[in-house]
């Protein structure tokens, strides 16, 4: 997922992999931005740290796909998908770009200059957000 | 359709393993790891014998305030770590420029094959599997044949598979259907001309198909499997192929693989992948840390 705050020119792109730090609380400490339960917090933190406010951000989230023939064994990037909508519904933040979902890799990438976010898949580039 | 042996042969510049990595592979195989023949070739590698002090001198292994020299190093590290740090550094130099072809970054093809070499190990010592070294081998050797795919396709590589990539369909069958073979057979093949014993190569042919069945069926081939599925989960080394692969329902019935178990393996391997790289980042300057 990204964020960034276009008055402040505050941004960033967090790579977590697992939904909850409930699965080791130590290693989570270690590495909190491995789990979206931890990572997206301190995500949100350190941009407000350095100036965000939480009105102006505008948020994207890519990635969260799954491998074939999952059959509900596992849904690690469902799993993903939902603590992300769980946690920004509960703190009202609204999604602008979305790019999630499928068996596919996608790379992801912000401009700090200007916010502008874009997923990638197969070389061919999708704009999630500009001004 | 090109068949294997073309693909191979073709190749002008067919990767080569290092001398270091066959000497050990036999070691293996014969499942007796000589340390004393380990500890030479370590000392005739400049590069080698960097990152052992590292090693060594990590966090992980050192003491503050006290600088191991490679002998100390060497003995502090034990035979087991050292066969690691020798196969991974040795490995990188296949791996680290290739992975263009199949839309992967430099060094994305060396993460992926580390990671599945660390996967395929933990996998091994939870599972009681005595070959842990063979399966961390196999893990590590797993993809080789898209070294060999890149080489012959080159640049066609992704114009052809693109015509092929169908959604629910398995990204093996999909480049069977584009070449008439997929990477996995091109690298048991490749493995089988290094003179690599014909079980790693099967297990390099099986990475995405193990076999279920006797007698084909082997735990080492699930355990590279499974390995190669959590990295996967981990997002090493994901390139055209997405996430296109289907985890075996033998293997993630006999490894107990659920929900909990992947997401463990997904964090150990990660971890410890990103401690190999913290502590190799500076001694390769090649960016192929393992």
């Amino acid at each position: 997922m990204t964020l960034y705050d276009p008055v402040a020119k505050v941004g960033g792109l967090l790579h977590f992999m697992l939904p909850s730090a409930r699965l080791n609380e130590e290693k989570a400490d270690e590495m909190p931005a491995m789990f979206a339960d931890t990572g997206i917090p301190m995500f949100f933190k350190t941009a407000y740290d350095l100036g965000a406010r939480k009105e102006r951000l505008v948020v994207c989230a890519a990635g969260g796909a799954e491998v074939l023939g999952d059959d509900g064994h596992f849904k690690i990037g469902s799993r993903n998908r939902t603590m992300l909508r769980k946690i920004f519904w509960k703190n009202n933040i609204l999604i602008s770009g979305d790019d999630t979902g499928g068996s596919i890799c996608r790379t992801m990438a912000i401009v700090i200059a200007d916010g502008a976010v874009s997923s990638k898949h197969k070389g061919k580039e999708r704009v999630l957000w500009s001004q | 359709m090109v068949a294997v042996a073309h693909i191979l042969e073709s190749i002008e510049s067919l990767p080569e393993l290092p001398v270091a990595v066959t000497r050990i592979t036999a070691m293996l195989s014969s499942g007796q790891a000589d340390l004393k023949e380990i500890e030479k070739i370590a000392r005739h590698d400049e590069a080698l014998s960097m990152a052992i002090l590292r090693w060594a001198n990590s966090a992980r292994y050192g003491r503050p305030g006290r600088v191991f020299d490679l002998g100390e190093s060497i003995v502090r590290l034990g035979g087991k770590t050292l066969l690691k740090i020798v196969l991974q550094q040795k490995v990188a130099n296949l791996f680290k420029d290739a992975g263009s072809a199949y839309g992967l970054q430099r060094g994305a093809l060396w993460r992926g094959a580390v990671g599945g070499a660390i996967a395929a190990e933990e996998t091994a010592r939870k599972h009681s599997f005595k070959d842990w070294e063979l399966c961390f081998l196999c893990g590590l050797l797993r993809d080789v044949g898209k070294l060999a795919m890149e080489s012959f396709y080159g640049g066609e590589y992704a114009t052809l598979i693109s015509a092929h990539l169908t959604p629910g369909r398995s990204f093996v069958e999909c480049e069977r259907a584009a070449f008439g073979t997929d990477h996995a057979h091109v690298g048991a093949e490749l493995a089988l001309r290094w003179r690599l014993p014909a079980r790693i190569a099967d297990a390099i042919r099986h990475h995405h198909e193990p076999p279920a069945e006797e007698p084909e069926h082997d735990q080492l081939f699930d355990i590279v499997h499974a390995a190669d599925m959590i990295c996967l989960w981990a997002g090493l080394a994901i390139g055209v192929d997405g996430m296109q692969y289907k985890l075996a329902p033998h293997v993630r019935k006999g490894l107990n693989l659920d929900r909990k178990e992947a997401e463990m393996d997904i964090m150990v391997t990660w971890s410890r992948l990103r401690e190999l790289e913290g502590i190799m980042d500076d001694t390769s300057g090649e960016g192929a840390g393992p």
